[in-house]
């Protein structure tokens, strides 16, 4: 049997350390990472409801079979965007996490698919995919911090 | 009430009923300022004519078959505002005279603009890509041309998705916009 070298012997503690300071990491990530996805997906629906709702003249180029300029794309941009209000608010405040995230998704696919006839794949559309690969964890993600109580 | 994805309780209710009740006057909102975006875009119709720039959407810009004379050209309207004092000017990216910037080029995405010289001026003429040319406009010598993007983030390759927030705007040499 042999003596452990004295290097190795200094090295133990530091490595202990470096280890409990990892596995410390990893529970507060695992414990909140879907809270922060949550949560900032939220705020990216947020956002662009806002915005669709005060500025409908900015987003009806993306209504799908529409002119532009119709009153018909605007009233879509409107209820597109209020519908992603209260999406937000729902994931932002933890109600009904999985299901509101599933509509999320559905949303987003409806999006993406609609981008890539019309234009194919895109950076653009690719940033929607990755958006939408969010919404679908979040579908999945059962244990949630930060909610409203009741 | 308790559902298979999660619970929403009574706070939850009432929180979600609020946002849609701002959401509603958000839309009312909107729907009052529905005619014109944050320019005077390529996809609407011009809010004010004499503050923002008009509307100047190349295929749509209207029916007239004979060029416009503008900027000087006899009979000409008057300069309006300081394109430097009006909201979308951070957004107002150069593009004559001069070789434009990256920026300017990338704020072209989707949009075909000409500008020719011309022996008594300039000939302007703008469209969507995919989409026939508007008339031309001409403006005498000394002018600057403007392109418009409030949101780089909507174009991808030579597509832009939201023509709502593009526009083209001409000044004079003292920066006061014409058209």
């Amino acid at each position: 049997m042999s003596t452990p070298r004295p290097a190795a012997a200094a090295r133990a503690p530091r490595a202990v350390a470096r280890s409990g300071w990892l596995t410390a990491a990893t529970e507060i990530a695992a414990a909140w990472a879907p809270t922060a996805g949550r949560v900032l997906l939220g705020l990216v629906l947020a956002w662009f409801g806002y915005h669709e709702l005060v500025q409908p003249a900015l987003w009806t180029g993306y209504v799908p079979g529409f002119n532009a300029t119709s009153t018909a794309a605007v009233i879509l941009v409107l209820a597109h965007g209020w519908a992603l209000l209260v999406l937000a608010v729902a994931l932002i405040a933890g109600i009904w996490v999985r299901g509101t995230a599933a509509v999320v998704a559905l949303l987003l696919a409806q999006i993406v698919i609609w981008l890539t006839i019309k234009a194919g794949l895109s950076d653009l559309t690719l940033r929607d995919v990755g958006v939408l690969g969010l919404s679908l964890c979040m579908t999945g993600t059962a244990e949630q911090r930060f909610v409203l109580a009741s | 009430m308790r559902m298979r994805f999660g619970s929403v309780g009574p706070a939850g209710l009432g929180l979600l009923a609020a946002t849609g009740v701002v959401g509603l006057v958000l839309a009312g909102h909107g729907w009052a300022h529905r005619a014109g975006g944050a320019l005077g875009s390529l996809g609407g119709r011009a809010a004010a004519a004499n503050v923002a720039p008009p509307a100047t959407r190349g295929p749509a810009v209207g029916p007239a078959a004979a060029p416009s004379a503008h900027a000087g050209s006899p009979g000409a309207r008057a300069p309006g505002p300081l394109l430097a004092s009006q909201p979308f000017a951070p957004y107002a990216f150069a593009i004559w005279p001069g070789t434009p910037s990256v920026a300017a080029k990338a704020a072209l995405t989707g949009l075909s603009v000409n500008v020719h010289r011309l022996t008594s001026g300039l000939s302007v003429t703008a469209a969507v890509n995919g989409q026939q040319s508007g008339p031309a406009h001409f403006y005498l010598h000394g002018v600057r041309v403007y392109v418009l993007e409030a949101a780089m983030g909507d174009d991808s390759g030579s597509s832009d998705y939201n023509l709502g927030d593009d526009g083209l705007v001409v000044t004079d040499a003292q920066g006061r916009i014409i058209s």
